[in-house]
């Protein structure tokens, strides 16, 4: 378990945490989503035991940050979002390196680093230097340096930037292979969707405080509107608000409803009474991006 | 610890750059100067080697600062710096195995370029134990400060540009490329609070004079007390240069 207490951290008079607690369950995918310039980074890199003047402190089963700051970093693997290898030299050197500062040395090394080749794809290409790699080889090599002394958690930071779709399924494979050995994974994206797909809790940091922190299934039904999704030439904002409270939505309408199957029912009903012939009429499913920008707002924060 | 120094070593010896500034550049320095002044009459042949010899050794030594910064510079632009601070390395042993291959390099570069004097100049090294105390003392102080100044600047370009000051300006005024005495009053003071001053009259004292440890034990003490002065400089300022470090 991870146990995140009263955190707040200032870069002089900036606050840039304030007062965020929360806990993860081992074993579990832990999902840190938020706009530029939340916090989101300083978090994960208190987290990571980059960052070291903060108030507060993090439980990591009986030990504390404070006290026992490299016996957590031994069981912490960290993919950060810059790919962090030594382009000049082979795959193997960049292994052997990040093996030896978590202790691994000899047959243990050898036998780590062939298991973390297969995992990762590229057994055949260890020999080659990494500048030759592609982007989503050097993606998936970042992540490997950090897999290679078994941690039992894994923080990644926007593992997937740039990548192209091949690599990406890849890296969700490694992830949920992680997942089954029963790592708990710490995972930060922009891509809501990979979130929504991979992880078991979310945490939303705003302005630096924790906006939401829940399980996934429970903040979905929290904020959910039940709602369906009308799109044609033919459908007007003004018919349906007669219908239920309607927004906007993509190339369509959102028309929010307490009992969304009875107003599907009449909607359709007008429909064929007016020869209205709507493109997409469906019940919609609420998604973590309705979430964040429901507690965010929808305006540019990279001014 | 060993691990990063293994790596570092590594990356440097595939540098082309380094090997150019390091051996290539002072040995034409060498040759071209010794050309230039051996046709003086007024001094003799030995002063002119000891002078030009352990001069530009000295002042090329001080080149592996551009590298150095070239390094960390890099290291924290591509978030390296971040990625090894999360690892259970301590601070002091990333800074040891940072700075253990720049001191070898040093130190073959010192021997490098005095082994090309002896065999080509004919150049006199004296007590054995007291030249590589001080050649010691040297690639100590050209690393720490090294150090330090990696970590303190901002950018490469600003890196490589204090520098050439610090090299180029100390060269001149620490009396590498002309001896001090030839010097107004006003430059030979300036001379005593720098480093290749220290060195250079440390190196004389050895091959000129004949001395020993016992003769340059201040040259020794002045460059270690400079040296570890950069490298407290480099560990203070060390949680700036991780903060600036992308991740």
């Amino acid at each position: 378990m991870i146990k995140v207490e009263n955190i707040s951290k200032y870069y002089g008079t900036l606050q840039a945490l304030n007062n965020i607690s929360f806990t993860i369950n081992e074993g579990t995918c832990f999902g840190l989503v938020g706009p530029n310039g939340a916090g989101k980074s300083t978090l994960m890199k208190i987290l990571s035991g980059i960052l070291l003047n903060f108030d507060g402190d993090i439980h990591v089963r009986d030990w504390k940050v404070s006290k026992d700051r490299l016996k957590i970093k031994q069981q912490i693997g960290y993919i950060p979002q810059e790919i962090c290898l030594e382009d000049t030299l082979t795959a193997r050197d960049n292994l052997i390196l990040f093996g030896n500062l978590y202790g691994l040395k000899g047959k243990e090394l050898q036998r780590r680093m062939d298991e973390v080749l297969d995992q990762i794809g590229l057994s055949e290409r260890v020999k080659d230097k990494v500048v030759t790699f592609s982007g989503g080889m050097k993606r998936r090599l970042n992540i490997g340096c950090a897999l290679l002394h078994k941690p039992g958690i894994v923080i990644m930071d926007e593992p997937t930037v740039g990548i192209d779709p091949q690599s990406r399924n890849s890296i969700f494979s490694i992830i949920h292979q992680l997942k089954a050995e029963g790592s708990t994974i710490i995972y930060s994206s922009h891509y809501m969707e990979e979130v929504e797909q991979l992880c078991d809790s979310i945490g939303l940091i705003d302005k630096g405080q924790l906006m939401e922190f829940g399980r996934m299934e429970e903040l979905l039904e929290k904020y959910a509107k039940p709602s369906l999704f009308i799109a044609g030439e033919s459908i007007e904002l003004g018919m349906l608000q007669t219908f239920g409270e309607a927004e906007a939505k993509g190339n369509g309408y959102l028309l929010n409803s307490d009992e969304p199957l009875l107003t599907l029912e009449k909607l359709v009903a007008h429909c064929r009474e007016n020869s209205l012939e709507p493109r997409r009429l469906e019940l919609y499913h609420p998604r973590l991006e309705d979430i964040f920008f429901n507690l965010t707002g929808t305006q540019l924060r990279d001014a | 610890m060993w691990a990063i120094a293994r790596t570092e070593l590594k990356k440097t010896v595939q540098d082309k750059g380094l090997w150019f500034w390091t051996f290539v550049l002072p040995i034409v320095f060498i040759v071209a100067f010794v050309a230039i002044f051996s046709g003086d009459e007024s001094t003799s042949y030995k002063e002119v080697v000891t002078q030009i010899i352990p001069g530009y050794t000295i002042m090329f030594a001080f080149f592996i600062m551009i590298s150095m910064v070239i390094v960390f510079v890099k290291d924290r632009e591509r978030g390296m710096v971040a990625r090894i601070a999360s690892t259970p390395l301590s601070i002091h042993q990333y800074f040891f195995g940072k700075w253990l291959p720049f001191m070898i390099i040093v130190l073959v570069q010192i021997t490098v370029l005095f082994g090309f004097g002896v065999v080509v100049y004919d150049l006199p090294l004296g007590d054995p134990f007291a030249l590589i105390l001080l050649s010691l003392a040297l690639a100590f102080i050209v690393t720490g400060w090294g150090m330090a100044m990696a970590v303190i600047v901002r950018t490469e370009n600003m890196g490589i540009a204090m520098t050439q000051i610090l090299a180029l300006g100390g060269a001149l005024l620490g009396g590498l490329w002309m001896p001090v005495e030839f010097m107004p009053d006003v430059v030979q003071n300036i001379s005593k609070a720098l480093p290749q001053y220290w060195a250079l009259q440390g190196y004389k004292e050895i091959i000129l004079s004949g001395g020993g440890v016992a003769d340059i034990w201040l040259h020794l003490l002045i460059l270690i007390i400079a040296g570890v002065a950069g490298g407290v400089l480099a560990l203070v300022s060390y949680p700036r240069f991780l903060r600036q470090s992308r991740s």
